[in-house]
């Protein structure tokens, strides 16, 4: 109780205006881009009423080779339909178990991701829009907005995860429980009082739980892009991660018309088959060639026939773009120095099987020389007798790295013993690459950190602990913290949520919190069916809400593309960080039969004793040793 | 005190230390070891007693099995009243009286023909008649309210149309009171044939050349095949299968299957559909079930049976030996419904559009043709209609497929064929004609689905297999918990089960009194009552200590002390028996 008092509701704001308004002026050219992006917007949706709002839907594949030797393969589905009170209730593309889930719980906005695996913010990039939106926690994380009275958030959120658990085959229902979730109050996604997350970290993610998400597609894995999920290839991938992501604006009191919007990606990250040696040129590995046949194992034969676009994307890395600028300059004679269309199929560095239909460059508002190239590939006129089995092979070995989040972030436990622990998390700057402290402020302003953490209640924060360390010195807590929250677990009641703004200096290095804590006991009936595997505290959510993970790209924004348009959405950097396993003391199950079996014992020995002791004759005994000594 | 006694002092030379003694055996030793083990087992029932699972409130199996066994030695019938309305009949040969007990003499020969089944009318049928010829009016009954002569005005002879003599006939026989009276009128004209039609409200008509004997016959096999028993025959659907929700709900789902959407991808317009076509059906059903709709269209579905080519029939052809195969559940998704609560029925109305290659796909009947409405029902479960395209046979090579709508007279033919599906899978017939043994006649179809008297039959039947089915969940759950004495029963079920219980009994009043609609009404909650205490999540989850575990709990105690206890009496049992032979030998000597 005396933690509860001490610190609940700690808030603190501090100059957010100032820092607003210098954020303000390094936007300017993205909100101009805004105000044309919305006067078409509304231009475009006004004729769409003209013409009838119709069902959508579209399929995208945006491949990426990392720098690892892997290649990320990204597929998005969108289905859209506009909202009821305009287009009735009936629909031909649409998923009906959806439509009917969100109308059923009044869902205005939801996610639901599986995941297996971790993303490899290092390797894999931690920048770029994919790893902010796709890159989740292992399991299954789960966040729902309600149009509902506040009063009955609860039951809609219990009855969503029951009904999810039917649809997904998996164990969502187990997120029902007030111990397994909680209700963030602005730092996880700003939604007030309405929006409830849950995680379940070791959740078993497997073909069973993709088979449901691909009924929702019109065309399942028949035909069109989902072809190509092959479930061996996908699921021997180093990671996975199949997302669920609904918007619904049927029950808003605003008039739009952008009706409930279903957006499912899946996420992979494989490793091109290279059979054998690696290729080597002037001594260095090239990076593997790979098809589309080579990593799924599958080829598209046509689009899904329903869809309103299928493309195929290959997406340059700003990084690896300047890359291949440094060595086209290596190795020829330094001609025009950019890259130009059509030599997209066919150049001295790598090697396409088809030509692309289109490229799309990004602009860039930071001043960068570079930036990442989109080519497209239309699926559209390939069919059965020819079907698009896209490939890349490279010629001359190219090295490059991603682009990093600002600070990369990491949790882990400390101390030992089954009594307490702490959590640390720690920040690191990875400034020894290229792209250090991307946009960061140049007049000594500071970096904003978004944390997020979720604690079960067996896990005994005590949060008057928290210390801040800024390089390995230990600061004033209350200077570097903006804003927190906190709610106190309570025992079996509800875990314990800590959101906070840490402002962190310019030029920072390492920085790291650490939280000390106690762990509970269970009641012998809580314990999961492995106790002694331990227990899992979910990921920690890091955002930086000064950095925006978003492309733009120049195409003409008219016919704009829902995967482009993924790529181009506003948000903030986003990782999260390891789930911890925290061992509990497990008792021993057979405890109470143990007891009781000794304690029945020790009744009966003395039963029986006391039984002998009264059919005892002591004057026969006597006489019998008497008679025996004389015989003597 | 003989055995710890000294050694006797006196030393008889007869007396055999080791095979006499003295004095009585004593018996303290003994009646102590013996007490301890009468002790233990007569505390052995109020252990037993102690750790038996408390129940607060069990369920009253008695009256449950009452209650099953009235349900079973009696179906339920209800009161009908019948009404038989003689026009231009001569009124000298035949009496009111006469003809009303000949009506229902042929009526009891017609129903003991087919056992009385669940739902029916009480055997003790009254049958008022009526006899309006030109110049008098004679009414057996009392409350009558025939307008005598009304008739005479209709010119039958230019009303063919048989739609507007129904509503004619409706408008004469409006009785305000309430009560449901099915009525046939018999009117005797020139013309030569016989025609026999019963309306959509609660009457039929007879018109025709016909004879006071063929016409009492043809009222009597009216009333009771047609009036009491839903023109239902041998073969049909049995009612006991109604695809009615525990909760009386059902949810209609349509879903347009596109085999292969590479040839064509056709689309419907269902909001029409439902608008226009379906919500009378719904409401026209409102008293039974409280119907909702969803619809769907799915891609991909392939058919998971065989077709052949026939060249006579220039068309693919499925047979009905296929049928069980034909459902693809592998493919077809048809998801069960959010919506749908645990216990309402879902029935599945499936338009396969199948694919280019198996086009136009015909259903073959048994007997070498053609089905004409190319569709089939699965009981409980829904109808499939397979609907060929028009653009079957121009098997051109698109690249791209072609998007098309079903154009509206198609999906309101489909329409229809689903509704005489769903006649059928409540039982109904769907070809609009009674064939009886005297004579064939007509069912007039209503726009909505079902007329008056079939919606009655319906809510007949429900009500009664609604108590049948409670009675049997009943007796089950009784049965279950009685093998099952350790098993917790919360008080919630207890409760649940007298709830069911009285509005079963309510049911059975209610049905006494012929009130159709409140005794579907409750018979639903009684079942619904009982269905939910069976299905009560504490019974569900296996709240059952078992005796293996009462015995590893208690067995560490009494196993080693019973040991104690029994050897005890043995031996001193023993050492009793022994030491009172040493006492007789002794007196012997």
């Amino acid at each position: 109780m005396f933690k509860c008092c001490l610190h609940s509701q700690l808030q603190f704001r501090s100059e957010t205006s100032l820092e607003s308004d210098h954020l303000m002026g390094s936007r300017e050219p993205i909100v101009l881009i805004f105000l044309i992006l919305i006067s078409t917007y509304e231009s475009s949706a006004k004729g769409g009423i003209a013409e009838e709002l119709n069902e959508e839907f579209t399929e995208g594949l945006l491949l990426r080779p990392l720098p690892d030797r892997k290649v990320l393969a990204h597929f998005h589905f969108q289905s859209s339909v506009p909202p009821t009170r305009i287009y009735g209730r009936h629909h031909h593309l649409f998923p009906k178990s959806i439509y009917q889930l969100v109308n059923k719980f009044r869902v205005r906005e939801m996610e639901l991701s599986f995941t297996q695996g971790r993303w490899n913010y290092e390797r894999w990039g931690g920048y770029d829009p994919i790893s902010s939106s796709s890159a989740k926690p292992p399991g299954v994380e789960l966040w729902a907005d309600f149009d509902v009275p506040l009063d009955q958030v609860d039951d809609s959120w219990r009855n969503l995860t029951h009904a999810l658990s039917g649809l997904f085959c998996a164990s969502i229902n187990f997120l029902e429980h007030s111990t397994s979730y909680s209700a963030p109050q602005w730092s996880f996604h700003s939604f007030a009082g309405k929006l409830r997350y849950g995680t379940l970290p070791r959740e078993a993610v497997c073909t069973e739980n993709l088979t449901p998400w691909l009924k929702l597609l019109p065309c399942r894995d028949k035909a069109g892009l989902s072809a190509l999920m092959d479930r061996p290839s996908i699921y021997k991938g180093y990671y996975h991660s199949q997302r669920l992501h609904l918007t619904s604006d049927d029950f808003g009191t605003a008039k739009s018309n952008a009706g409930t919007m279903l957006e499912q990606t899946l996420t992979v990250v494989l490793q091109p088959n290279t059979l054998g040696a690696r290729a080597m040129v002037s001594g260095k590995t090239l990076q593997p060639s790979w098809s589309l046949n080579s990593l799924f194992g599958r080829k598209v034969h046509g689009k899904c026939s329903v869809s309103k676009s299928s493309n195929v994307y290959v997406q340059f890395e700003q990084n690896l773009v300047s890359e291949l600028k440094e060595v086209r300059k290596k190795s020829e004679a330094p001609e025009s120095g950019i890259l130009i269309h059509d030599d997209f199929g066919n150049n001295t560095i790598f090697e396409m099987s088809a030509s692309p239909d289109r490229v799309v460059k990004e602009v860039e508002n930071l001043q960068k020389e570079d930036s990442s190239i989109l080519l497209e590939f239309l699926v559209e006129d390939y069919n059965d007798s020819k079907p698009f089995d896209l490939g890349l092979r490279w010629k001359l070995p190219v090295v490059w790295s991603c682009q990093q989040a600002p600070l990369h972030a990491s949790r882990f436990l400390m101390g030992s013993g089954n009594e307490r622990g702490a959590i640390a998390i720690s920040l690191k700057s990875l400034s020894s690459n290229n792209t250090p402290t991307v946009g960061c402020c140049e007049k000594g302003s500071q970096l904003r950190i978004n944390i997020f953490q979720v604690v079960p209640w067996y896990v005994k924060v005590y949060y008057h602990t928290l210390k801040v360390f800024i390089d390995g010195e230990l600061q004033s807590t209350m200077e570097n913290i903006e804003k927190i929250h906190i709610s106190p677990s309570e025992d079996k009641v509800s875990p314990g949520v800590m959101e906070m703004i840490l402002r962190l200096p310019c030029g920072v290095i390492t920085a790291a919190l650490t939280l000390e804590f106690d762990k509970g006991f269970l009641h012998i009936d809580e314990y999961p069916p492995d106790a002694n595997q331990g227990f899992d505290i979910p990921s920690a959510v890091v955002s930086f809400t000064d950095f925006q993970a978003s492309a733009s790209f120049e195409d003409n924004l008219l016919n704009k593309l829902p995967i482009l348009n993924e790529l181009q959405e506003r948000k903030h950097v986003i990782s999260y960080t390891e789930v911890l396993l925290v061992p509990l003391t497990t008792p021993d199950f057979s405890m109470p039969y143990n007891v009781i079996t000794i304690t029945c014992t020790v009744f009966a020995l003395y039963f029986g004793s006391l039984l002998n002791v009264l059919r005892r004759r002591v004057g026969e005994e006597e006489r019998r040793l008497k008679s025996k000594g004389d015989f003597k | 005190m003989a055995e710890i006694s000294e050694a006797p002092s006196t030393l008889d030379p007869d007396f055999d230390q080791e095979n006499m003694r003295k004095s009585k055996p004593g018996l303290k030793r003994l009646t102590l070891s013996l007490a301890v083990l009468f002790s233990f087992l007569l505390g052995l029932p109020f252990l037993l007693k102690s750790i038996e699972i408390y129940r607060s409130s069990p369920p009253p199996f008695r009256e449950i099995d009452d209650l099953s066994t009235a349900i079973e030695s009696s179906p339920i019938l209800f009161p009908c009243h019948f009404r038989a309305v003689f026009v231009n009949f001569d009124p000298n040969s035949y009496t009111a009286d006469q003809l009303s007990i000949s009506v229902q003499a042929h009526m009891a020969k017609f129903a003991a023909k087919n056992s009385p089944a669940c739902g029916t009318c009480a055997s003790n049928v009254t049958v008022s008649v009526t006899l309006d010829s030109n110049s008098n009016c004679i009414s057996n009954g009392n409350n009558v309210d025939w307008k005598c002569g009304a008739l005479n005005e209709f010119k039958f002879a230019e009303k063919h149309e048989d739609g507007l003599l129904d509503e004619d006939f409706a408008s004469l026989l409006d009785n305000n009171s309430g009560a449901k009276v099915y009525t046939v009128v018999a009117v005797k004209t020139e013309q030569e044939e016989v025609r026999a039609v019963v309306g959509k409200y609660r009457h039929a008509w007879i018109m025709g050349r016909i004879f006071e004997e063929e016409a009492i016959e043809k009222i009597a096999e009216i009333f009771v095949n047609v009036f009491m028993n839903g023109g239902k025959e041998e073969g049909l659907i049995h009612g006991e299968f109604m695809p009615l929700g525990a909760d009386g709900r059902i949810v209609l789902s349509f879903n347009l299957l596109n085999a292969d959407p590479h040839n064509w991808i056709y689309d419907w317009d269902f909001q029409e559909i439902d608008e226009n076509l379906l919500s009378p059906v719904i409401d026209a059903l409102k008293p039974l079930a409280d119907v909702s709709v969803e619809s769907q269209v799915l891609y991909h579905t392939p058919k998971s049976s065989f077709s052949f080519w026939d060249d006579r029939l220039d068309s693919y052809i499925f047979s009905t030996k296929d049928l069980p195969f034909f459902v693809n559940s592998n493919e077809w998704h048809l998801d069960t419904s959010v919506a749908a609560g645990g216990l309402s029925k879902i029935l599945q109305f499936v338009v396969y559009v199948p694919s280019a290659k198996e086009c136009p796909l015909q259903l073959q009947l048994p007997n070498g043709e053609i089905s004409t409405t190319n569709g089939f029902i699965s009981p409980m479960w829904g109808g499939i209609v397979v609907w060929n395209p028009s653009a079957c046979l121009t098997d051109s090579k698109i690249k791209h497929p072609l998007r098309y709508k079903i154009s509206s007279e198609d999906s309101r033919k489909l329409f229809e064929v689903f509704m005489g599906q769903l006649r059928q899978l409540f039982g109904l017939k769907s070809d609009g004609l009674f064939v009886g043994a005297s004579g064939t006649s007509i069912l007039l179809a209503s726009e909505r689905g079902f007329s008056e008297w079939e919606l009655d039959v319906l809510s007949r039947q429900h009500s009664c297999f609604n108590l049948l089915q409670c009675g049997t969940t009943l007796g089950s759950l009784s049965r279950l918990v009685q093998s099952l004495p350790r098993m917790i029963i919360m008080d919630d079920i207890g409760k649940q089960v007298k709830y069911s219980l009285e509005a079963a009994r309510l049911t059975l009043s209610n049905a006494l009194l012929g009130i159709y609609d409140a005794s579907a009404e409750s018979s639903r909650q009684a079942r619904l009552l009982a269905e939910d205490a069976f299905y009560h999540p504490s019974m569900m989850s296996v709240s059952y200590y078992s005796f293996e575990h009462c015995f590893a709990v208690y067995s560490p105690f009494f196993l080693p002390v019973s040991l104690h206890v029994l050897l005890a009496v043995l031996r001193e049992w023993k050492r009793y028996k022994q030491e009172s032979k040493k006492y007789y030998a002794w007196k012997a000597k």
